[in-house]
């Protein structure tokens, strides 16, 4: 890997992804790495990040596309796709809390192990490459709360709020207990 | 001297042409399943009936069985993904077994039983789903349809038509109609044709018949669909099935 970023000219360099999308994102540590079937393969896909990158917005952009290509032939990869795209969006958005990162980790290997065929068994690879190297930056998004519900839950209040012609406190809910 | 394959440790016989599906459902051995039916081509589609075959996962509705196969079925590990598989299929569509007429004698809701599915466990994705009642005799609900594809084939394959396909792609994907005007009453569709009776779930129903039965008497309300599976599937295929 080293050989082709100074080849290249790549400096400051983030990471890199091996293989497209569905291939492999390896950090800055890991270049003595070789381009081979028996480590990194690819198809010719080698996109390099810089340091202005955010590693959650590749794998957040990544899953979106995923989910945008998902057939839709089988329940892993058809509900599966979507449900890691919401997951993903509640991390990044700073929705989470305790356990969505590991509900995350569970949702990908059900996708990955289920899946009729090698879209879906590789559309979790974004996630997984990089949870396996960056835990803390998911971990760091998450809120310190023990639960956050994945919709608004005041905003779901309005249609009942305007029928009962109410806006008055006992008619709004917290998003999160407040202690 | 009969050729077998192991199934959870159990030696079962099969034929050449088998499914690991077939001849599991011959032996008596239930696989949980809902887009396969053994009238029909198999889909393997819904991977409810995933099982691993010497370690790797396969589809045992569409796999051939052959000798030397280890096949593991009924294991912790399989039954808790088909769980969250079942549980995909809840959280994607409309799905309220009480309020459904189809309750007690629904496939998704008696394979999520034997699963010992407890709650939805994903968010719901609140789709929204449009109902078709514009036949006189057959009404679609699509907020119940999981795409399994059995009335797509049941129409082309025993009634020699083709009212029903699947359209759209990924999570958009959804059930049409053969019709210019994309409704129900427009197509060649009766009621007595098999595509209207092979529905798993509640989205295609005949009318005037969801409480013909009352609910508490209803085949799944008493017995395990593992039960109802193999003694249906398993014997020879000339009867119409209704799961109605």
């Amino acid at each position: 890997m080293q050989e082709i970023l100074t080849d290249c000219g790549a400096e400051d360099v983030l990471g890199l992804q091996i293989g497209g999308p569905s291939g492999t994102f390896i950090s800055n540590q890991e270049f003595d790495r070789k381009l081979a079937f028996e480590d990194l393969a690819t198809g010719g896909s080698f996109i390099v990040f810089n340091n202005s990158r955010n590693i959650l917005d590749i794998a957040h952009n990544f899953t979106h596309f995923f989910a945008h290509e998902s057939c839709g032939f089988c329940t892993p990869c058809r509900v599966g796709t979507s449900l890691l795209k919401k997951q993903l969006d509640k991390i990044v958005e700073g929705h989470g809390s305790a356990g969505d990162v590991v509900a995350l980790e569970e949702l990908c290997q059900l996708i990955k192990t289920h899946s009729h065929c090698g879209l879906g068994q590789t559309a979790a690879n974004p996630v997984l490459t990089t949870l396996e190297r960056y835990p803390e930056l998911y971990q760091s998004q998450l809120k310190l709360i023990s639960y956050e519900p994945g919709f608004d839950l005041d905003a779901a209040l309005e249609t009942a709020r305007r029928m009962a012609n109410r806006d008055d406190a006992g008619a709004h809910l917290a998003q999160i207990d407040v202690e | 001297m009969n050729k077998t394959i192991t199934i959870d440790g159990n030696a079962i016989p099969f034929e050449d042409g088998q499914t690991i599906m077939e001849a599991a459902t011959a032996a008596g051995v239930y696989i949980p399943h809902l887009c396969h039916h053994p009238e029909y081509t198999p889909h393997g589609s819904c991977k409810l009936c995933t099982v691993r075959v010497n370690g790797r996962v396969c589809s045992a509705c569409t796999f051939p069985a052959a000798e030397g196969q280890d096949v593991l079925n009924n294991t912790k590990d399989l039954n808790d993904d088909r769980k969250l598989i079942t549980q995909m299929l809840f959280v994607e569509g409309n799905h309220f077994c009480p309020s459904c007429e189809k309750t007690g004698n629904c496939q998704l809701q008696a394979v999520a039983y034997y699963l010992n599915m407890l709650d939805d466990h994903f968010p719901h994705f609140y789709a929204h789903r449009e109902m078709d009642a514009s036949h006189h005799e057959v009404m679609i609900d699509h907020n119940r349809c999981i795409f399994c594809t059995l009335c797509v084939r049941a129409s082309q394959q025993k009634d020699g038509k083709d009212v029903f396909a699947i359209s759209g792609r990924g999570i958009n994907k959804h059930l049409i109609v053969n019709a210019q005007s994309g409704l129900l009453k427009d197509t060649d569709l009766e009621a007595s044709d098999q595509a209207a009776h092979i529905c798993p779930t509640g989205a295609i129903l005949i009318k005037r018949t969801g409480y013909t039965v009352p609910i508490g008497e209803r085949i799944y309300d008493h017995k395990q669909i593992d039960e109802v599976a193999l003694a249906e599937e398993s014997r020879p295929l000339s009867k119409e099935i209704d799961h109605g």
